[in-house]
């Protein structure tokens, strides 16, 4: 039980996704200029990384280890998170109409979300069971919600003050990460 | 002619990678701890965003629109995976260290967005001299923020030692809050550049580079889906 | 409907040429792929763990077969005369699997070194199996009874790491139980 709370709270904060991993920064400074969008943004990844990285996981063990295709891992891993991408958007509209209105507009964006394909990655190469898999990716995908949400919340504040013109936008909100990277790294002392 | 120039020479200035055109970020930040490293990763780069643009650009009028974002991710992860296995054989070193950012070139946004904004709608000829100019425009982009993280954070230089005795390495540049905080300065830098060119023409300043989804494939969807 | 039957026929004629192209690929790099991977991972280990030799242990490698299983054994030759084998096995160690490069001398039937070539063991903890206060204990060990000294052997066990010490020991007497199934035909394979 130790073992995957720890687990759990190292890829939430001590190897935060985008934060210590480098993952996942397009939609990180792209989505963080209002907390609305942040929470659709991040529960979105949530979503789809738990599922893309125990389907994927059933695809490698399954499918292309058994045959020798391992090889082919970054295009498999491509294609089944793009389908899946599509058929959470077809299921969710359908289905469940309400989620989809939050969340719809943001699961295209996370076919090219490197954060999903490099949850999966990291799965693979840390050779994780089933279960530690989707344990890590509810985790990470937790991480990069609660590091979006607390970059749109500073930057809304920022919105009305006053910063040298060519600091505006995207540099601003660069330089921020890069403040809030070095906060997290206080969490290096706790595991 | 003319036009192939034009349309190679965009990507070294005018739009240059990430700078002007704030794309593919993940990359940028991550394997930038080392000059060398970031030459590696925009020569990979290079290569597959050169032959996905080629090939999407043949291919063009069969692939039909609907199914199009399909085909450039299948066309684009195929280079990867040659990527991937090249370079394996040729340069092991180097592909250990860039880890799981060589596979995850294929969600960088520069590529899915080149094949989108520019190479299905124009001839061979002009794709690869935008993938080319595009790519070499990010490589060179990458090594010099490589450059200067190496040099300020361990004091070398493509693994030579520039600095003298009395320099102390800011051990921070070369992890993860020193590439953030590095790409921002230098975004806001190039910014500031362009704002004092602007007021000498008496135009007005312009805010810092925006982060450019218009030219992103799925960005695309989202725009049209809305 | 013709529209959709094209857009079947583009995908899947995409998806099978590059599932081709990548295949031949494959084929042609692996024997580079496999030169890199040996030289680049198991070289250091393979010379640290040999004793004197002026070969290339790598280029001279050779695959036995043991139980079924196939051992890649790398030789190490000095003078034209083969006087030593290194080859890897594993056993389990706290955190997963344990990677050990066995070297054996021929002259004399003793380990030559032992070397851990991957392992995912505590850091600063069950790692320090790697250390070289661990590891010399095995140089010049007789190649019969390697065991840890709480079960009556000699080898002193890295403090609060009796898993991992376990570990590599148990693919130490593997290596050992291969090394003497194999004994004999070492000297056909390199003369």
């Amino acid at each position: 039980m130790q073992e995957y709370f720890l687990l759990f709270m190292g890829a939430m904060f001590v190897n935060n996704i985008v934060l210590a991993q480098y993952l996942g920064n397009c939609p990180f400074i792209g989505t963080s200029k209002e907390s609305g969008v942040a929470v659709g943004m991040g529960g979105a990844v949530v979503f789809v990384a738990v599922m893309a990285a125990a389907i994927t996981w059933l695809v490698q063990r399954y499918i292309l280890l058994p045959f020798g295709l391992d090889y082919l891992q970054t295009l498999a891993f491509i294609l089944v998170i793009a389908s899946l991408v599509q058929f959470v958007e077809m299921f969710l509209k359908k289905m469940i109409p309400a989620l989809y209105k939050s969340l719809g507009i943001f699961l295209p964006l996370i076919t090219t979300n490197c954060a999903v394909m490099g949850i999966a990655l990291i799965c693979q190469r840390e050779e994780m069971d089933l279960l530690t898999t989707v344990l890590f990716a509810f985790a990470s995908g937790m991480g990069f919600m609660i590091a979006l949400i607390l970059l749109a919340g500073i930057r809304e504040k920022l919105a009305v003050r006053r910063l040298p013109m060519a600091m505006r936008g995207t540099p601003i909100g660069l330089v921020l990460a890069g403040l809030m990277s070095l906060a997290f790294f206080a969490f290096k002392g706790m595991i | 002619m003319n036009r192939l120039w034009k349309e190679f020479s965009k990507g070294l200035w005018k739009e240059l990678p990430p700078f002007k055109l704030v794309l593919g970020l993940c990359p940028v930040l991550a394997v930038t701890n080392t000059a060398n490293n970031g030459l590696g990763m925009g020569m990979a780069v290079i290569a597959v965003l050169t032959l996905s643009n080629f090939v999407v650009s043949l291919l063009r009028k069969l692939i039909p629109p609907k199914v199009r974002i399909a085909c450039f991710i299948a066309i684009s992860a195929t280079l990867v995976v040659a990527v991937e296995l090249l370079m394996q054989a040729f340069s092991y070193p180097l592909y250990q260290q860039l880890g799981i950012f060589v596979p995850l070139i294929v969600v960088n946004c520069i590529i899915l967005g080149r094949s989108e904004a520019f190479a299905y709608k124009n001839p061979p000829l002009l794709a690869v001299a935008d993938g080319l100019g595009m790519g070499i425009g990010f490589t060179l982009s990458l090594t010099f923020l490589g450059s200067l993280r190496e040099v300020l954070g361990a004091g070398t230089l493509f693994g030579v030692a520039v600095m003298g005795d009395w320099f102390v390495p800011l051990k921070i540049m070369v992890q993860a809050p020193g590439a953030f905080i590095c790409l921002g300065v230098l975004l806001a830098l190039m910014t500031y550049a362009e704002n004092v060119q602007r007021k000498r023409k008496g135009l007005a300043a312009v805010q810092g580079a925006t982060h450019d989804c218009g030219s992103c494939g799925g960005c695309a969807n989202v725009a049209k889906s809305q | 409907m013709k529209e959709e039957i094209k857009m079947i026929v583009v995908l899947s004629l995409i998806c099978g040429l590059s599932g081709i192209s990548l295949a031949a690929l494959k084929q042609v790099t692996a024997p580079a792929i496999e030169e890199q991977v040996l030289t680049y991972v198991q070289a250091p280990a393979i010379n640290s763990v040999l004793s004197d030799h002026d070969n290339n242990p790598i280029k001279d490698r050779k695959s036995f077969d043991v139980d079924g299983r196939t051992v890649m054994v790398f030789p190490a030759i000095h003078d034209g005369k083969l006087t030593g084998v290194a080859f890897e096995t594993s056993g389990k160690g706290y955190g997963g699997k344990i990677g050990v490069m066995v070297g054996f001398s021929l002259a004399d039937g003793v380990l030559s070194g032992i070397g851990i070539t991957t392992m995912k063991e505590t850091p600063g903890l069950g790692s320090r199996v790697a250390d070289l206060s661990y590891t010399s204990q095995f140089s010049g060990h007789a190649a019969d009874s390697v065991k840890l000294k709480k079960d009556g052997g000699d080898i002193q066990a890295v403090a609060g790491a009796t898993i991992s010490s376990g570990g590599t020991v148990s693919a130490i007497q593997n290596a050992i139980g291969i090394f003497n199934a194999l004994k004999n035909s070492f000297g056909k394979g390199w003369s």
